[in-house]
């Protein structure tokens, strides 16, 4: 990849020791520390994706520009990840058409008294996330859960051929709450043939 | 061949789930019936096949992951707080003369599963 294409970033100026992988500007995260990273590496050459608008900007810059060693403004500059909202969100993803249609159904069940109970049905938006957090804060509570995805239904709905009863229909997802005071995402996944989850961010 | 099989492999510690313990269910009249209980070995496999050929046949099936379990076994490796449980995989054997293979690749934050081969 070449300056001239790289997507968010001003042609013209990009020094040839940019990095290939810079972030586009809508991964805020993790692109406000590389971005950083990569203002104080290159001081007054440093260039800002556009329409990036985070406190941070600010600092590289002003880093560059002073044209102090990197290593003096490195520890003030760094901005700090704010605090979560504890919460349960769930995020699946279609690997088997690259996009999640909205409509996937999920129910959401609790472990108490030797079983799951449910708490709550859901569908996906388009994309593959929810429009609220499954459980709010007052709603979150240490224990084991349950998420069942109804996939059988989504991929006929879908229209993919498969084999019928189809190899995967109705999926458990159970994860452990440990700590209600933390936000917990499960990512999730899922084709006709496999399906992996973890604990997100 | 036909039947089932399973391979779990600890991809946290980059080795073969040796020891876990897993059970076999079968989907009748609407509830799942545990068949057996098994454990993996060195291997992160099982001495004989979950389901062998001559008794393979159509139907919906549980292979019950014992992942937390596992973890909290192992001296060293016990994270806290965990978050992967026991891990339910429930899978459809649609035509009995294939062979389905369940892996189990996890680790005390992730697992996945497929049908391998």
């Amino acid at each position: 990849m070449t300056s001239e294409n790289v997507p968010g970033y001003m042609p013209g100026n990009m020094p040839e020791s940019v990095p290939e992988n810079m972030p586009a500007s809508h991964d805020q995260a993790p692109s406000r520390r590389r971005l950083l990273g990569a203002g104080l590496v290159l001081g007054p050459m440093a260039v800002v994706p556009m329409g990036f608008a985070g406190p941070s900007s600010a600092a590289s810059r002003a880093a560059g520009a002073s044209g102090a060693p990197a290593t003096a403004k490195a520890a003030p500059g760094k901005t700090p990840i704010p605090p979560v909202e504890p919460s349960l969100t769930v995020h699946a993803i279609d690997t088997y058409r690259g996009e999640t249609e909205a409509g996937l159904r999920f129910d959401l069940s609790y472990f108490e008294n030797g079983g799951y109970r449910l708490l709550e049905r859901f569908e996906t938006l388009a994309g593959g996330r929810t429009k609220d957090p499954l459980l709010n804060r007052d709603e979150l509570k240490a224990g084991r859960y349950e998420i069942t995805l109804h996939l059988a239904e989504y991929f006929s709905r879908i229209g993919a051929r498969l084999p019928q009863p189809s190899f995967l229909e109705e999926v458990p997802i159970r994860f452990k709450v440990a700590d209600a005071a933390q936000h917990y995402h499960v990512a999730i996944l899922f084709s006709p043939w496999n399906y992996s989850y973890y604990r997100g961010s | 061949m036909a039947g089932i099989s399973t391979h779990v492999l600890d991809i946290a510690n980059g080795k073969p789930g040796a020891g876990m313990r897993i059970e076999f269910s079968i989907l009748e009249n609407g509830a799942y019936r545990v068949v057996k209980t098994v454990r993996t070995n060195e291997e992160g496999r099982t001495d004989e096949p979950i389901l062998k050929p001559e008794d393979a046949k159509a139907g919906r099936y549980e292979l019950l992951f014992h992942v937390d379990e596992y973890y909290a076994g192992l001296r060293g490796h016990l994270p806290d707080p965990p978050f992967i449980d026991q891990v339910p995989v429930r899978f459809t054997v649609f035509d009995a003369t294939q062979h389905f293979h369940i892996p189990m690749i996890c680790t005390p934050w992730n697992c996945t599963t497929y049908r391998g081969s």
